[in-house]
């Protein structure tokens, strides 16, 4: 697992990977719509299979001693790693936001739990529709990119919005009673992401199967 | 002993059938895999590779059935795809520290031989090497992991005459202990005179004869025209039995 993620960020990696990761470190600007951190999390991976066509990766991969369905464990990781990686780095950030602008996000939803539940269930949306039709063919990322991309923004756009109906502030709070209230959504968004991600890898492989390089 | 056995390989495209490929190759001995552009050749080596998903055939590498036994067989094969280059904007060192942690009985010191007789710079990248040299690191590579069986589909396509007499003399170099075998497909029939023990001819996705390299030439001379006297060659056995005739 360990091999397969390291070709991933060492040969497969497009180095706006890295950068859209480390985006997640947005969340510390006073004013911003922090939901543009999980669509760079899903620009990040997109860019990288783009260049990974470029690159002849996935042949690459193919022709390593590995089964088939590698390939695709490889590309799940890679994701994973880039946007675990993105909400991990934008965790300390979001702590020294409220420490030090306590005032609140103008522009949107803060990043609080309830946000980084959203963002597990975001993420999850994307994956499985990016990685299980891209693994149709193995080549059409522009394709799969559009089918999943849009519903993803539908997601962060109802995150963003919802803050600002009444009855929903509890979600734009930071205080600790409130996010103790938006837990679940946390906990639901995680449970998607994990349960998201082996239904993903599974589908996606069984897919690439078929596919004839 | 066969270190590959391909059996009834057959796939089936919309325009293009490639139909019941059967060949074995010998320990220490240089396979070519001969017909014109799109007769099935690249098919024909990515099916027996699983990177095309055959309909249906069996592929016997090294003893073991090839499908089941994919990871433990491709743990001694070397790859070379035709015009498929990987990461063109990596150095070579790159791919090698990524390469070497998949083969378990990787040999470092043997990788270092192979920069040096190959003259190649691991600082390079790969879109600063030429055709030829592409081809050697990815030869460096496999026998830096002790592969026994190397395939290469048109290893020669795109070489100067110099630097594909070079590669063929390295293949001979090769299989000269008797302990690998290499296939490799071309459309020039030069590379065939010069280095291969045995030669498969494919032609419209069916195989035509598969043999070693003087009985399959003696198995087409019913080609020759009755006032010819001498032996026909390679080069005449592949244009006699492609041509067309155009009513235009």
């Amino acid at each position: 697992m360990f091999k397969l993620l390291y070709k991933e960020l060492r040969l497969a990696a497009h180095p706006n990977l890295f950068i859209f990761t480390l985006l997640g470190a947005v969340v510390i600007v006073p004013a911003y719509p922090y939901g543009m951190v999980f669509i760079f999390g899903c620009l990040g991976p997109f860019i990288t299979f783009m260049y990974g066509r470029e690159t002849n990766d996935i042949y690459y991969t193919a022709l390593l001693p590995l089964k088939k369905k590698d390939t695709v464990k490889a590309k799940c990781l890679m994701m994973v790693a880039a946007q675990i990686g993105q909400l991990l780095i934008s965790l300390p950030f979001a702590f020294l936001r409220a420490g030090l602008l306590p005032g609140g996000n103008p522009a949107g939803i803060e990043a609080n739990v309830a946000y980084y539940g959203f963002g597990f269930m975001v993420y999850t949306v994307f994956n499985v529709i990016f990685l299980t039709q891209f693994f149709k063919t193995a080549h059409k990322v522009g394709a799969s990119f559009l089918k999943a991309i849009v519903p993803a923004v539908i997601g962060v756009v109802i995150m963003e919005v919802i803050v600002h109906l009444p009855g929903f502030e509890w979600l734009d709070s930071i205080e600790l009673d409130q996010m103790l209230r938006q837990l679940p959504i946390l906990v639901v968004g995680v449970v998607l992401y994990i349960s998201g991600m082996l239904f993903t890898y599974h589908t996606a492989a069984k897919r690439f199967e078929q596919v004839d390089l | 002993m066969n270190i590959l056995a391909v059996n009834g390989l057959t796939k089936h495209y919309p325009k293009f059938r490639l139909q019941d490929i059967t060949f074995t190759l010998k320990w220490g001995r240089i396979m070519g895999l001969i017909g014109k552009n799109g007769a099935g050749k690249t098919t024909t080596l990515k099916s027996l590779l699983n990177l095309v998903r055959p309909d249906r055939g069996y592929v016997e590498m090294f003893g073991q059935d090839f499908h089941r036994n994919e990871k433990q067989c491709k743990q001694k094969i070397g790859v070379v795809l035709g015009g498929v280059d990987f990461y063109m904007h990596k150095k070579l060192s790159d791919i090698t520290a990524v390469t070497k942690r998949f083969y378990p009985n990787w040999d470092e010191r043997a990788y270092q031989r192979y920069l040096d007789t190959f003259e190649l710079d691991p600082t390079k990248r790969v879109k600063e090497l030429s055709a030829g040299m592409r081809v050697k690191y990815m030869i460096a590579l496999a026998l830096s992991h002790h592969a026994e069986l190397l395939i290469f589909d048109e290893p020669t396509s795109g070489l100067d005459p110099v630097s594909r007499d070079d590669l063929l003399h390295l293949f001979r170099q090769l299989v000269k202990t008797g302990e690998r075998s290499i296939l490799f497909s071309t459309h020039i029939t030069s590379d065939l005179d010069k280095c291969a023990d045995d030669i498969a001819y494919i032609k419209d996705g069916t195989l035509l004869k598969s043999a070693e390299k003087f009985e399959f030439v003696q198995s087409f001379q019913h080609l020759r025209r009755p006032d010819e006297k001498g032996e026909l060659t390679l080069e005449e056995i592949m244009i006699r039995t492609e041509r067309s005739s155009y009513d235009v």
